[in-house]
């Protein structure tokens, strides 16, 4: 019997996929975000929040998936930038393909701020790189603070975590401080942010995040490197 | 969850191998699963018998390894020749 090595992602071709998309936004200056989280968390209220904040110049754009229905786009794109829902049809989580594909319906010159909110669950997600930036997972106070410990896959190729409904902290039993602390020993270097939608607390911190994300992402082409293609 | 869509991906990557090298069939294909790679491996032994049974890839075997990082990947093949085979219970065709 030969034995043959193969040194190669099992998830290759959606690694190819997405290898291309980061190539893209990287050229055109397109800061990508891919937020993960369990359902319920708030993921959608958070982009509301996010979106209804944001100026027409950040050109902003959101892909934003479910397993069915397009509940979420309705309610994204009250803001005034373009929405696109991807339902998966029973998949548990977005693939690049998907983005590739979703993508085709836009022209990429009008978008400079690519939020993608993945199907709300915090396993799957984790192992399908959609060529982002960074991944945000955000986890509700609502969810037990071993989470990290759950799905450590998510909270480790994270950038960053928000923890939400950061209002309702007072009335449920999770120890917020043993939950930073979980975050932070599956991912030492993870960025911790607390938010509430409904009060509002915490979304200027967020919202200074997201800034200092995007001042940090500039178009390639600007630089000494010829624009390819 | 995502286990079917892993297994899918390493039986394409097999049936890619496979094509590249006629007259030889692939026996056993090795992965590397990664703990913090959110991959369960009970599950996607489930999976990935379920995609085999029957098909011209059976019988193949999944050897799984495991890591402390994030790994998904993999790590190898072995192949055997094609020729009569020995097993009482093989039933499918295979040319």
């Amino acid at each position: 019997m030969d034995r043959v090595p193969l040194q190669r992602k099992v998830l290759s071709e959606n690694d190819r996929i997405a290898a291309l998309l980061r190539e893209e936004f990287s050229r055109r200056g397109i800061l990508c975000l891919n937020f993960i989280s369990s359902p319920g968390s708030g993921k959608t209220s958070l982009l509301e929040r996010t979106l209804a904040a944001l100026p027409p110049s950040s050109r902003a754009a959101v892909l934003t998936g479910d397993i069915q229905t397009d509940n979420d786009a309705r309610r994204l794109s009250r803001y005034g930038f373009p929405v696109q829902q991807i339902t998966t049809a029973g998949a548990c989580h977005l693939d690049a393909r998907m983005i590739e594909r979703a993508l085709g319906a836009w022209n990429l010159d009008s978008i400079g701020l690519l939020l993608i909110e993945n199907v709300g669950n915090l396993v799957c997600p984790a192992s399908y790189d959609l060529g982002e930036d960074a991944k945000v997972v955000v986890l509700s106070v609502t969810e037990g603070e071993d989470k990290p410990l759950k799905y450590p896959a998510t909270f480790f190729k994270s950038r960053a975590v928000i923890f939400n409904k950061i209002d309702l902290l007072p009335y449920v039993p999770l120890d917020l401080e043993l939950a930073k602390q979980n975050a932070r020993s599956v991912h030492p270097g993870i960025e911790i942010i607390e938010t509430s939608c409904t009060t509002g607390h915490g979304l200027d911190v967020w919202r200074s995040w997201l800034a200092r994300a995007i001042s940090g992402k500039s178009p390639r082409s600007v630089g000494s490197v010829p624009a390819a293609r | 969850m995502h286990e079917m869509g892993i297994a899918s991906s390493i039986l394409d990557a097999v049936r890619k191998e496979a094509a590249l090298r006629p007259g030889m069939r692939v026996a056993k294909v090795g992965v590397r699963l990664g703990e913090l790679g959110g991959v369960d491996t009970e599950s996607l032994r489930f999976c990935f018998d379920a995609l085999v049974l029957e098909t011209e890839l059976e019988p193949l075997e999944l050897a799984i390894e495991t890591s402390s990082d994030d790994a998904l990947d993999l790590t190898y093949l072995e192949l055997e020749e094609y020729g009569p085979r020995t097993t009482a219970t093989q039933s499918t065709e295979r040319e």
